[in-house]
């Protein structure tokens, strides 16, 4: 399996912090995989992925995307990546139709290509009927939905996913889970995913990275990991490791 | 393409945003209606002054008919004739119904002639040497019109009405002076038919506001609210444009934008032109009310003068900078709370201190100096040159290149800051 992200000693420490957010982090994420991103709050999960996604650059140490890094190509590493942020990043006045069709142009698609992309995603995640209501009038998991079929508009080969299903129902929980499992097993997407459902986690995930204080503490193929820990689950792992005390003082 | 569909994109925004709405295209109307309305009164006493003044004419006779006419022709004052003594007099003054009171005592243009005519006498008998002409007993007694002012009066207007009547009384004087002479020399040559001696005055004071293009218009409180306000709400539009922005950071619409090839610089761009036509919208709306709705409320209608390239480029350059301000206010507030209330407070200050409220023709010299910094300021000069003085692009260049290089000091700095917080 070929390596989509290489990530070599990152470590980034922001100006009067007493510590760095991430401290040499090294990690690689191959294609076709679905990695999951997990630690406490406060880890230096977001700190990572805004650095993955070119939003500021590392302290020190490299990321390469496809073979490339921000600081030399970053028009060639955006393209690879499709985002879903935690929060819902619609605008709520607009249409469902109105936003993807906005968020397709940003992306640089156009057309009926994009009319269709839009479409047929909007009909895959049962949202074909209510694609002209203004989004304010959504259910929370509609708007997750929604939020996901931004992300993909662009078939991006690395889809970065912040709690995708944090505050939805169970039945569009499973609506995403699945298209998202569907889109690795066909499109052979790379899915970096992260989340506090370790449940969920355990059962999406092929392989898992576990990092805390920034810094990585474990990795490897998510049923591995349960068995080289002598754990029943990826909770049990998890709290081995990071203990119970709480981090979001 | 991406740029056409984020104009878009703000467009459908912000037409959904009816409160926002209401804000930009509502908001300047009432101002305009209401300050323009209320400034009426002031900027006419300013530019057309109609100052209340009791006559007491106990004289009826050619001085006071002369010296009422004068100051009627004068449109100066509002002439109010009463029978009064000196004491009721002064206190119509002093209680303010009246800003100036005369009183032509008794006899006043009888006892002008004949001193007059006594003068004449003495000054023609010294050329013949003949003692006999001047046996006209001489009034030795000073002639007084009386004037009384307000006490609140300034001292400069003031002076400005005595010299006035001051003007006035000794065109009577020399009328007097004049006939008297005429009736002396018919007297020494009878057999005479002298034309009559011209008394229009033979230095003229010309005057004229020092305008181009011969434009003569003098500002009124519909040429000074109209672009004053339309300015203010055009800079007011940095709360929207700071929330737009701010929204969009938190609600990690930004972030995804910025993990975008290149498309967060165009959503800005295409944020910033929206708004930047929406101002050119308040602009041509807030026009049409000088021009059409002003006017069916007595007030007087709006001239935009004869320049309308000009005027777009000032509209679009004052658009511009309230874009570029409200970009800075929504990159460095933290949140939309801070943005609306700096936002609004640095504009209000702005404004006061451009002389949107308060002209700055009628400020200290202090704040007419501090005024020059404010970029409320330069697009109001910048009106007030083509809508008064028909300014064409050379007279207006400085406003317009200070709007636009305020414009470009805020992108470089919320670029600056932006990078600055990237870096951290």
């Amino acid at each position: 399996m070929s390596i989509l992200v290489d990530i070599q000693h990152v470590s980034k420490k922001y100006k009067d912090a007493p510590r760095a957010a991430v401290n040499d982090l090294s990690l690689t994420i191959n294609k076709g995989t679905i990695f999951g991103l997990l630690g406490p709050n406060g880890a230096g999960k977001t700190t990572f992925i805004s650095m993955l996604c070119g939003l500021f650059p590392t302290s020190s140490g490299d990321i390469f995307i496809n073979g490339h890094t921000h600081q030399t190509h970053s028009k060639e590493c955006k393209q690879v990546i499709g985002v879903v942020p935690q929060e819902i990043a619609l605008y709520p006045k607009l249409t469902a139709w109105e936003n993807l069709m906005f968020l397709g142009h940003m992306y640089g698609l156009s057309g009926t290509s994009l009319k269709e992309k839009v479409k047929e995603n909007l009909m895959i995640l049962g949202l074909e009927e209510n694609m002209h209501q203004k989004v304010v009038s959504y259910s929370g998991g509609m708007k997750r939905r929604v939020n996901l079929i931004a992300g993909l508009l662009h078939n991006p080969q690395l889809l970065i996913l912040d709690e995708p299903t944090v505050g939805v129902d169970v039945q569009s929980k499973q609506a995403i889970i699945e298209h998202l499992k569907k889109l690795n097993k066909e499109n052979g997407m790379t899915i970096l995913y992260t989340s506090h459902h370790l449940d969920e986690a355990e059962d999406f995930c092929t392989h898992i990275a576990i990092i805390d204080d920034g810094k990585l503490i474990t990795q490897g193929a998510t049923k591995e990991l349960i068995a080289a820990n002598h754990c029943n689950s990826i909770e049990e792992v998890y709290l081995k490791i990071t203990g119970v005390k709480f981090r979001d003082k | 393409m991406k740029l056409l569909y984020s104009i878009y994109k703000e467009y459908k925004v912000l037409t959904r945003d009816r409160a926002g709405l209401a804000i930009t295209f509502i908001m300047p109307t009432v101002l305009i209606l209401i300050i323009t309305l209320i400034q009426d009164t002031t900027f006419r006493s300013v530019n057309e002054a109609s100052v209340p003044l009791l006559m007491v004419d106990r004289d009826h006779d050619s001085l006071s008919n002369i010296l009422e006419k004068s100051l009627v022709n004068s449109k100066f004052f509002v002439i109010t004739k009463k029978q009064l003594s000196d004491e009721e007099t002064k206190k119509e003054i002093a209680t303010g119904h009246f800003f100036i009171g005369i009183i032509v005592p008794e006899n006043t243009s009888k006892r002008l002639r004949q001193k007059s005519s006594a003068r004449i006498s003495k000054l023609l008998s010294s050329f013949s040497g003949d003692s006999t002409e001047t046996q006209e007993p001489i009034d030795t007694n000073t002639l007084n019109v009386q004037l009384y002012f307000d006490p609140i009066t300034k001292k400069s207007f003031k002076t400005t009405i005595s010299n006035s009547m001051e003007r006035i009384i000794s065109q009577i004087e020399m009328q007097s002076m004049v006939s008297s002479l005429n009736e002396k020399m018919k007297e020494s040559f009878p057999l005479a038919t002298p034309s009559k001696l011209e008394l229009t005055p033979l230095v003229n004071l010309k005057e004229e506001y020092a305008s181009y293009n011969n434009s003569t218009i003098i500002p009124n409180s519909v040429q000074h609210n109209v672009p004053a306000w339309t300015l203010f709400a055009m800079f007011f539009i940095c709360i929207p444009l700071a929330g737009n922005i701010i929204k969009e950071r938190d609600d990690g619409s930004a972030f995804r934008l910025l993990t975008m090839p290149g498309s967060y610089m165009i959503v800005i761009l295409g944020k910033m032109l929206t708004y930047v036509i929406v101002s050119l919208i308040q602009f041509a709306l807030m026009l049409c009310v000088g021009v059409f709705i002003l006017p069916l409320l007595g007030l007087p209608e709006l001239n935009i003068g004869n320049n309308l390239p000009v005027l777009f480029l000032v509209a679009f350059s004052s658009g511009l900078a309230a874009t570029g301000f409200g970009l800075l206010v929504g990159t460095v507030a933290t949140s939309h709370d801070q943005a609306s209330l700096f936002g609004a407070v640095f504009v209000i200050i702005l404004a006061a201190i451009g002389g949107i409220w308060v002209p700055t023709f009628v400020m200290p010299e202090v704040m007419k100096n501090i005024s020059v910094i404010s970029p409320l300021n330069w697009g109001l000069e910048a009106f007030y040159g083509i809508f008064l003085r028909n300014f064409g692009f050379r007279e207006i260049f400085p406003e317009v290149a200070k709007l636009l290089a305020f414009f470009i000091a805020c992108l470089g700095s919320s670029y600056l800051y932006q990078k600055y917080k990237r870096l951290k």
